[in-house]
């Protein structure tokens, strides 16, 4: 991913640390959730040009399945589950202990367990932010979306694009034991959510 | 690829958030649209034509990235055609986009607002809309052929609409 690299080095570093703390937390909650040993690792923050986000992200152009949550409070964003259909299928399959489907459509109780799944994680997550920068973000309901990832992120970039031509983004991704999985989650926060974390890292000697 | 457009030398142009790409046949341009708006203009007899990926409704001011908000985007795009020959009397536009996705939260009216002010512009100019494809609540996947000047509109699960 092309890193613009126009925060400060020190303040991108910090906001690693607090994303990474925060992906800690949420991969021992998809832990319990799946009673497995997937886990989370934080890939990348980054600060990247808008008009490239979407190419950067590798969101690729087929419709990929979401769980979506905006973030509300003083200040926000939202927050982005994707998966592959395919890894969508085989997770949902798992959870509730039947076969992969065959079906194009997604029943309720997939729909449910995937929702569930974003839910978990994503209170986790914000949960873990909340507290380390000492700032109420409320998640909304989780959406189910089975869409372009790109036209997902678009709204959920609204937050950040009127102030800046650049968006900063934190991406996490999944492991089951060492084998990767396409699933990611993204994290987007709001201009005036960006400030409140950087007001709220540490400052190093 | 876009399923069901032969594969020929056109290239294949991506236009992010915010760009505006002007080119002429044989090429294609491609967006990938939620909440923001693609504006395409064509010049028929030339075979030129520009996108512009709107993301916001009003510059307010602002006019470092033209093309990233409706109602600059309509002017910028009109000097560029203008600069390369095209007449203003010989362009003719197209709208797509604008969705409200997954509720939207505090921003779910600015797909439409978007739509709307694209509109509003490029009747101010006096360019004919020949097509449009806004609104609703899912994404698009859109191809400007530059040889015909037609716009291709994917959505998940819906056909596919040709403007």
């Amino acid at each position: 991913m092309t890193d613009v690299s126009c925060l400060e080095t020190t303040k991108l570093s910090l906001l690693r640390e607090l994303f990474a703390s925060a992906t800690h937390d949420a991969s021992a909650a998809m832990c319990c959730w799946t009673n497995s040993l997937i886990t989370l690792t934080l890939d990348e923050v980054c600060e990247v040009p808008l008009q490239s986000v979407c190419t950067d992200l590798n969101l690729g152009d087929e419709p990929l399945t979401m769980v979506v949550f905006n973030l509300d409070g003083g200040a926000g964003g939202a927050m982005i589950l994707t998966f592959t259909e395919e890894s969508a299928r085989r997770l949902a399959a798992s959870l509730l202990e039947t076969d992969v489907q065959g079906s194009p459509d997604w029943n309720e109780l997939e729909r449910s367990a995937l929702t569930e799944t974003g839910n978990i994680l994503g209170c986790a997550y914000v949960n873990a932010i909340t507290r380390l920068i000492d700032h109420q973000v409320v998640p909304s309901p989780p959406h189910f979306v089975v869409d372009f990832g790109a036209s997902v992120l678009e709204q959920a970039l609204l937050g950040q694009v009127g102030a800046t031509d650049t968006v900063l983004i934190g991406r996490t991704r999944f492991q089951h034991r060492d084998a990767e999985l396409n699933w990611w989650l993204l994290f987007i926060p709001t201009t005036a959510l960006r400030a409140v974390m950087e007001r709220g890292l540490p400052v190093t000697p | 690829m876009f399923p069901g457009i032969e594969k020929n030398l056109a290239r294949e142009m991506p236009v992010g958030m915010g760009q505006a790409v002007v080119t002429r046949e044989p090429a294609r341009l491609t967006s990938i649209l939620g909440s923001c708006v693609a504006i395409t203009m064509y010049a028929p007899k030339l075979q030129l034509g520009i996108l512009s990926h709107v993301v916001l409704p009003n510059a307010n001011g602002s006019v470092a990235v033209p093309a990233k908000f409706a109602d600059s985007a309509v002017p910028y795009m009109i000097s560029v055609m203008q600069d390369r020959g095209v007449k203003l009397g010989e362009l003719v536009a197209k709208v797509a986009g604008g969705a409200c996705m997954f509720g939207g939260g505090r921003f779910m009216d600015i797909g439409e607002h978007n739509a709307r002010v694209a509109i509003a512009e490029l009747e101010a100019a006096h360019i004919p809309i020949i097509g449009r494809d806004i609104a609703g609540n899912v994404g698009r996947r859109i191809c400007f052929d530059l040889s015909t000047g037609t716009l291709t509109v994917e959505s998940p699960g819906h056909p596919s609409r040709i403007i």
